[in-house]
Order: structure tokens, then C-alpha cells, then sequence
């Protein structure tokens, strides 16, 4: 998970960011139940933001505690008790950040890998035993964009879908209504490619640097000599259309969703957050600054 | 049936008006020219029709003669405006229909057999057969302005968002005068536009780099406190 689905923080209401930061607090919680207090570190708005969407598509009101907690020892906060989103949310969090551990593993050597493997192993197992399935799909998925990346894919569409094809399989699993799941489905589809292709803008200049793949790079044939910053505004207008329409084509299959509550901040994620976001990534190239709140 | 008010989003016992500005506003949301594109038209129009019903129960339990005239109206409104469309639609197979009766043009020998299979895969497109549709295009050698529109199609109906933009366009280059096309390529980039600057969208704002008028406010904010202080910051104010 990357952390870049956020809400427009000032433009949400006092009480929105609070429940907000609930179901944040909720999944934070859960992931320690389930892989430990060092699972926690792997936490992400990604997640929350799932816990979000999946709960509001239900009727009964947000239900939460006023707690401490061992991040926040000093200040009591809103926390939604676990129900089955915010523990679906959390072990999708927990399977995420372990793939991507190994990734970060097998591509770049770091050590951080190995480490958190072990820290989330015990949690990743229980994922893995409670959506066999689903573990298996996003497996092959995984190895899927392994080979594209290996290849050096020069496309931006193909080296996307992988990964939008996980979130797929992530937002569509947890339902059983074969409509809601079609439409879950395609918010999925569109988000991971934003995310992907988002990603990817930001980590322009660490690649150039490094030799690593990058789609962007590949498609639009960077070559050496060229300015990082020049190269970005070259591929900047082109790029952004890719991002707004899926974020575009998102939206409409959000407004074919139920949604039962916390609309305001949900709203606020999908027509100004992520543009927000989006606009940030390409401009100030202030990406991702996965702060806790 | 659900609640009608429920179904427009409004409070029980809200005002004609109220439920007019609810049903045009959620008309334009789920209005099937926006999701022609989409896979989800159906369910798109599957909830235009509930608002659709809701919107006539109301306005007729509402017992008012003028905004029942209105409906009406505006379910002609519509009628007509889906007539429009299917002539629209007749109009571009008419079109195919001509190219496909006066092949001569390219002096290609399997050009009547490549429109029947071009009007195959757009039917495939239609129906979401997209692998089919993949691999009849990947069959076909020579590939002019309807192979590179269909096949922008195709991959705007899967989610190849960049590829599609760049084939569109390179199909109403190779054809400017095909409306089809045209009509295809603006309506992507309106989608786009629209979006970008939906009403939602941040413009402006206090996150925005400092213009020039908040630097100078700041420094003689700056300047005063160090005056009040004893100091001075700018010694020329």
C-alpha cells in the first residue's frame, strides 16, 4: 500500500476527520491484534479508506470508543470497533505490506525486507489461511507484473494492470452481490492504476537514479542526458490524463454505490482528495508523506 | 419498492420543487450519455429508471396538474431524445453500410469481408466479448481509421486509458470527417475536463504557493513585531 488515498483534510468537517481517523485508529488496532504491536508500522490510509467504503455500504451507525492507545498514550481518541470491514481492511493491509516487503527484498536487497517478513509473518499466515483464494489470485498477480517489470514493459497500461487487477480481486472479495461486486470492482480496477501510475510519477527521479524500471521512463524513452525535471513536464500532460480518467470513471461507479453513511467523507476522498493528491504528485512532486494522525 | 423520497435522496414531505431540482440533478448524474463508456451502464440505467419511477409517484401523489404536465413532457423530452440517438446510430450504420456497398476505394480485395468482421468485433465491444474482439483485431493486417477507433474502444472499455486517448486520435486524424469518431475523442476529453474541474476540485486556496501580496504581508508582519521589540527587520520602513 502506498498511502496516497486521502481525504482533503481541511475541507472535511471537524467530526468527519474524527471518524475518519476512527476507522484509521480501528484498523490500527486490529493489525496489532493480529500480527503483533510491530505489525502496526505497516499501517496505511489505503487501508482505511477500504475499512471505509466497505463499512458505509451498511447500514448500522458507526459504532467506536473513546481510548487510548500505545502510538497516542496521552490523548483519548475515537476508535470504530472492529466489525468485519475494518478486520477485512486490516488483513488486506497486512498481506499488501508483506508482498511488498519481499518485493523490496528480492528487487533492491534491503534489509528492511527480511525484517518485516518476520515481524508479519505470523499475521501474514493467518491472511493467508483465512482467503486462500484470494492469496492465491493476488499471487499470480504479483507474479504477472514480476515478469512485465523483468521485461522492462514499455507500456503504461499494461505494466498498470497487474496491480489494478489486485485491487480488483481486494475491493470486489469481500461482497456477495454479484452487482455490488461489479462495481466495487471497477472503483478497485481504476484506483490501482492511479495509485500504480501515482507511484510511479513520484519515483521518477529515485529511479533515474538508480537504473530501476520504471513504466513512465520506459513508455516516453527518457535518455540519459535529459533533465529529471524536464523529462516530467514532457510526459506530464499525457500522464495526467491517464490519472484523472481513471479517477473519473472511479467516480462513477461510486455513484452507483448504496452508500448508507459517512457520504461527506467518502465524497470528500473521491472528488478532492485523490485529485488533490494527484495534483500535488505532479507539480510540487509532494507525493507521499505517510504521516500518522 | 423503496421509499421514493428515499429513492431522490429528500427528507419525507419535501416541497414540488425540491423534488424537481433532486430528480434533474440525479437525471444528469446517471444520464446514460455519461456512462457510455463504462461497463456499468446497465446498472446506470437500471437506477435512472428507479429515480425515473420514484420522480412519478411523488409528483403524481403531489396532486399537481402543471408538474404532471411536466413529467410528461419530459419523458417526451427524453423519448425524443433517444430517438435522436438511434438515428444517430442508424446514421453511422448507414454510413458503414455505403463503405461497405463501394469498396472500391483502397482497392483492397478483402475489404468487404474486413467490414463485416469490423461490424462483428463492434458488436463483441458492445457486449464486453473483449478477448474475441482483441484477437479479431490482432487478425487484421491492414489496419486504417476504423481499426485503430474500434481498437481505442476496446481498450478504453478495458481500463487502457492511454493507449485508447492515442489511438482515438489517431483515428479521426487518419478520418476527420468520420463524426463517429470525433464524437468518441470529445466526449473522452470532456469526461477528463469535467472531472478535473468538477465542482469539488481545489482551485486556489491557502495551499497554494505564497503569491506575492502574502510574502510582502509577512515580511511587515515580520518588520512590525521587531519594531515592537526594539529591533528592526527592514530599515528602510
Amino acid at each position: 500500500m502506498f498511502g496516497y488515498i486521502t481525504p482533503d483534510k481541511p475541507e472535511l468537517k471537524m467530526w468527519e476527520f474524527e471518524v475518519f481517523r476512527g476507522y484509521y485508529c480501528g484498523v490500527c488496532k486490529t493489525i496489532a491484534k493480529r500480527a503483533g504491536h510491530t505489525g502496526r508500522v505497516v499501517l496505511s490510509y489505503d487501508a482505511a479508506f477500504l475499512a471505509l467504503l466497505l463499512d458505509s455500504l451498511h447500514q448500522q451507525p458507526v459504532h467506536g470508543t473513546q481510548k487510548r492507545c500505545l502510538i497516542h498514550p496521552t490523548h483519548k481518541r475515537f476508535m470504530v470497533t472492529p466489525n468485519p470491514a475494518v478486520e477485512y481492511a486490516s488483513d488486506i493491509n497486512i498481506l499488501l505490506a508483506y508482498y511488498n516487503l519481499k518485493d523490496k527484498w528480492q528487487d533492491e536487497k534491503k534489509l528492511a525486507g527480511p525484517m518485516g517478513m518476520l515481524v508479519l509473518r505470523k499475521g501474514f499466515n493467518r491472511v493467508k489461511k483465512r482467503y486462500p483464494s484470494l492469496v492465491r489470485d493476488i499471487g499470480s498477480d504479483l507474479e504477472n507484473l514480476r515478469i512485465l517489470e523483468q521485461q522492462r514493459c514499455a507500456h503504461i497500461d499494461e505494466a498498470s494492470e497487474p496491480f489494478a487487477c489486485i485491487m480488483r480481486r481486494i475491493f470486489e472479495f469481500h461482497v456477495q452481490d454479484t452487482a455490488l461486486k461489479e462495481v466495487l470492482g471497477w472503483i478497485g480496477f481504476n484506483l490501482g492504476k492511479w495509485v500504480y501510475l501515482l507511484d510511479a510519477y513520484d519515483d521518477i527521479e529515485d529511479n533515474i537514479k538508480s537504473g530501476a524500471y520504471n513504466p513512465l521512463l520506459a513508455q516516453f524513452e527518457y535518455n540519459k542526458k535529459e533533465d529529471a525535471s524536464a523529462f516530467k513536464q514532457r510526459i506530464r500532460e499525457q500522464t495526467e490524463f491517464t490519472l484523472v480518467y481513471s479517477l473519473s470513471e472511479m467516480e462513477k461507479a461510486f455513484s452507483l454505490l448504496d452508500i448508507q453513511k459517512n457520504q461527506g467523507i467518502l465524497e470528500n476522498i473521491i472528488y478532492r482528495g485523490l485529485l488533490v493528491r494527484t495534483r500535488n504528485v505532479l507539480e510540487i512532486g509532494a507525493g507521499c508523506n505517510e504521516k500518522s494522525i | 419498492m423503496r421509499n421514493p423520497y428515499e429513492v431522490l435522496g429528500l427528507k419525507e414531505g419535501a416541497s414540488i420543487e425540491e423534488i424537481k431540482k433532486a430528480y434533474r440533478e440525479l437525471v444528469k448524474k446517471y444520464h446514460p450519455d455519461r456512462y457510455m463508456d463504462n461497463p456499468l451502464s446497465d446498472l446506470a440505467e437500471e437506477k435512472l429508471r428507479e429515480i425515473n419511477e420514484a420522480y412519478d409517484i411523488l409528483i403524481k401523489s403531489g396532486g399537481n396538474g402543471y408538474a404532471q404536465q411536466q413529467s410528461s413532457y419530459q419523458r417526451q423530452q427524453r423519448q425524443q431524445q433517444r430517438q435522436q440517438q438511434q438515428q444517430q446510430q442508424y446514421q453511422y450504420q448507414y454510413q458503414y453500410q455505403q463503405q461497405k456497398q463501394n469498396p472500391g476505394s483502397q482497392g483492397y480485395s478483402g475489404y468487404a469481408d474486413e467490414n463485416q468482421m469490423y461490424y462483428q468485433i463492434r458488436m463483441m465491444i458492445q457486449n464486453g466479448n473483449f478477448n474475441q474482439a482483441q484477437q479479431m483485431l490482432d487478425s487484421i493486417q491492414n489496419r486504417g481509421a476504423q481499426w485503430n477507433y474500434l481498437q481505442g474502444l476496446l481498450f478504453l472499455r478495458r481500463g487502457w486509458y492511454d493507449r485508447a486517448n492515442v489511438l482515438l486520435r489517431k483515428a479521426v486524424d487518419m478520418d476527420p470527417n468520420n463524426m463517429e469518431y470525433r464524437d468518441t475523442l470529445s466526449r473522452v476529453n470532456n469526461q477528463y475536463r469535467g472531472f478535473q474541474q468538477n465542482p469539488y476540485y481545489y482551485r486556489g486556496g491557502y495551499r497554494r504557493e505564497p503569491d506575492m501580496c502574502q510574502v510582502c504581508g509577512t515580511l511587515w508582519c515580520a518588520d512590525s513585531l521587531c519594531e515592537c521589540l526594539g529591533g528592526d527587520l527592514i530599515g528602510c520602513c
